[in-house]
């Protein structure tokens, strides 16, 4: 597929709906708009809310090893099933459930490549309002694989000694602190800008019209040699609530094969409220 | 029904036609142009305050002719508000339901309307992070509801079906034809759908060759509800280029004054679109000098007064005790 360094981690839409009833497939819907899954979803799908379920609930930080056992029990899930995993605007919240599950050790987890737009405009692609009645399994997540995630320290560090690419994948308003959060956005931050020595690369640079990702020539043009991110060295991408940069993460580690790829999903909500941390504009 | 009485058995039989079109008003004040006589056609004369009333009714016929409609089917339909308001009350009149899909931007105004005229919202929130190929949230929400649920919902797609063409090739267009007595040289319209334009300028061009069509855009980034940029235009099918001779960019924020120039000294109480129809106008009277132009203006201000105040701030002045 598109000579991608890692093309098992994508299907097709088409392969969905050859797949749909299949035992061993799992298929889980995430959005940004929370009441898209309601509206109509894959038939089989069930839904994840990124706001009540990816997230623990107290702290700022992802849902907990616990909460992930019993979220993806909940819904049918084995280790051993394939997850194919989608959603609305070209798969942003779908990429931070596939970081998820790779950062649980869910060995087969899959993108649907171009989301639920793609689906939703193919004529002979169908839509349902039913919920699946999964029956619980017990799951048992591996202890969070922290090569995935980048935390505050590695990011300062990232940016004081140029040995790591950042990649902010945010809006050019965003990068350039004219603007804070896109508009509307209820997460936002105190100060505008970005980390120093991070490139400009909005995560949208990566898809085409269709939503599907571009191909990896295409991607490898853009990134390595339009904007500069350097293969030899490991990379952090970032946006504002961790969820953009999955995308980017998802398209530098698996798409490109980048070997050393990490998403910082504190991102720019918790670096724009660091107090003292070093800003760009 | 009795046009010269204005006395109907229904509000179906308002629905303007060539026998009952909607008015053409001289502009007298603000034409910069003595030999060129200008026109605006007052689409918030039809029943439902729009020009809208024209394709909804023309889609909703259709729908109802193929048998699509009834037994619990409504429609699902991603509108702006003024398709939503004429489909809202032409559905609920013929006891069907309608569910909007309104992006969070349009005005309060037009949401409360869309409810009272029978509609029930879904409103989305657009505009996040601009993508290629994402679409439009609320196109995508409505076609989501058609598919999902379709024993529910049949979305007519003002952005694609032709009957929003037709509406104005069968209406528009012959009503200008007949009330300029031939005579129409210019026709000016905004971009929305692209249905009015599409339709009026197809019949008014196979009457008259040389008729000039001229189209105008909000800059990029605009706040003018219903009307599109050429940017945001690649989600509507019925926009034809080939019609239009100029398609003239301007600064969205002359869509508000020249609407309040329009209401405080030609008596028009046109909303935000017509006064980008108007700037538009005037810019190519201005070259021309002579001619016969018609405007379509699409709707009136009572929606918009909130825009009209967050673009012309000096309105809010003296409104407080």
């Amino acid at each position: 597929m598109a000579n991608y360094a890692h093309p098992e981690v994508l299907v097709e839409t088409d392969w969905v709906k050859n797949n749909l009833g299949n035992p061993g497939i799992k298929l889980v819907e995430i959005d940004v708009d929370t009441k898209a899954y309601d509206a109509g979803h894959v038939p089989g799908a069930v839904g994840f809310n990124w706001q009540t379920q990816l997230q623990d609930p107290v702290r700022r930080d992802i849902l907990t090893q616990d909460a992930f056992d019993k979220l993806v029990g909940g819904a049918g899930i084995s280790p051993a099933d394939t997850v194919v995993i989608y959603g609305d605007n070209n798969n942003w919240f779908a990429a931070y459930g596939f970081w998820l599950f790779k950062l649980y050790g869910h060995k087969d987890a899959r993108l649907m490549n171009g989301g639920r737009v793609k689906w939703l405009n193919e004529a002979d692609k169908p839509l349902t309002t039913e919920r699946p009645n999964p029956t619980p399994v017990a799951y048992k997540a591996a202890a969070p694989n922290n090569a995935l995630r980048a935390l505050v320290p590695e990011v300062l560090e990232a940016s004081r000694t140029g040995k790591c690419n950042l990649v902010d994948v945010r809006s050019p308003d965003e990068f350039t602190g004219r603007v804070i959060a896109p508009s509307g956005m209820s997460e936002t931050a105190q100060r505008g800008g970005h980390i120093p020595g991070a490139k400009s690369i909005p995560w949208n640079t990566a898809v085409q019209p269709s939503g599907a990702f571009k191909t990896a020539d295409e991607l490898r043009a853009i990134y390595l040699e339009q904007k500069g991110v350097d293969p030899k060295k490991p990379a952090i991408a970032y946006c504002r609530i961790g969820e953009r940069s999955s995308h980017t993460w998802f398209v530098l580690k698996y798409l490109l094969g980048f070997d050393q790829v990490k998403n910082y999903d504190g991102s720019w909500t918790e670096y724009g409220n660091l107090i003292g941390a070093p800003i760009e504009k | 029904m009795n046009h010269q009485l204005r006395v109907y058995n229904d509000i179906f039989e308002m629905l303007p036609s060539e026998e009952n079109p909607s008015p053409l008003v001289r502009i007298n004040r603000l034409n910069p142009a003595p030999e060129f006589a200008l026109y605006a056609k007052l689409e918030w004369m039809n029943p439902f305050g729009s020009v809208k009333d024209r394709a909804a009714w023309a889609m909703l016929r259709d729908l109802e002719e193929r048998g699509e409609l009834g037994n619990g089917r409504g429609l699902v339909e991603p509108t702006s508000g003024n398709t939503g308001i004429s489909l809202a009350a032409l559905a609920r009149a013929r006891g069907y339901h309608l569910r909007a899909v309104v992006p969070n931007k349009v005005p309060l105004e037009k949401k409360i309307l869309l409810k009272i005229a029978g509609a029930e919202l879904d409103v989305v929130s657009d505009e996040l992070c601009p993508a290629p190929g994402l679409g439009d949230g609320s196109i995508n929400l409505a076609k989501t509801h058609a598919k999902a649920s379709s024993h529910r919902y049949v979305m007519p797609n003002q952005y694609e079906n032709e009957k929003n063409v037709e509406a104005h090739l069968r209406t528009t267009g012959p009503e200008i034809w007949r009330q300029t007595e031939g005579r129409i040289t210019h026709l000016f319209v905004s971009l929305g759908t692209c249905g009015t334009a599409t339709g009026t300028a197809r019949f008014l061009r196979g009457q008259n060759p040389r008729l000039k069509v001229i189209a105008v855009q909000p800059t990029e980034g605009h706040d003018v509800p219903g009307l599109r940029n050429l940017s945001q235009l690649d989600v509507s099918r019925l926009f034809d280029r080939s019609l239009i001779d100029d398609l003239l960019e301007i600064d969205y924020k002359l869509a508000y004054t020249r609407a309040l120039e329009l209401c405080q000294t030609e008596g028009l109480l046109a909303g935000p679109s017509s006064g980008l129809i108007l700037e538009g106008a005037r810019r190519i009277l201005e070259r021309d000098r002579a001619g016969l132009g018609v405007m379509i203006f699409s709707d009136n201000v009572f929606k918009y007064t909130a825009n009209m105040v967050k673009h012309i701030p000096a309105l809010a002045a003296g409104t407080q005790a």
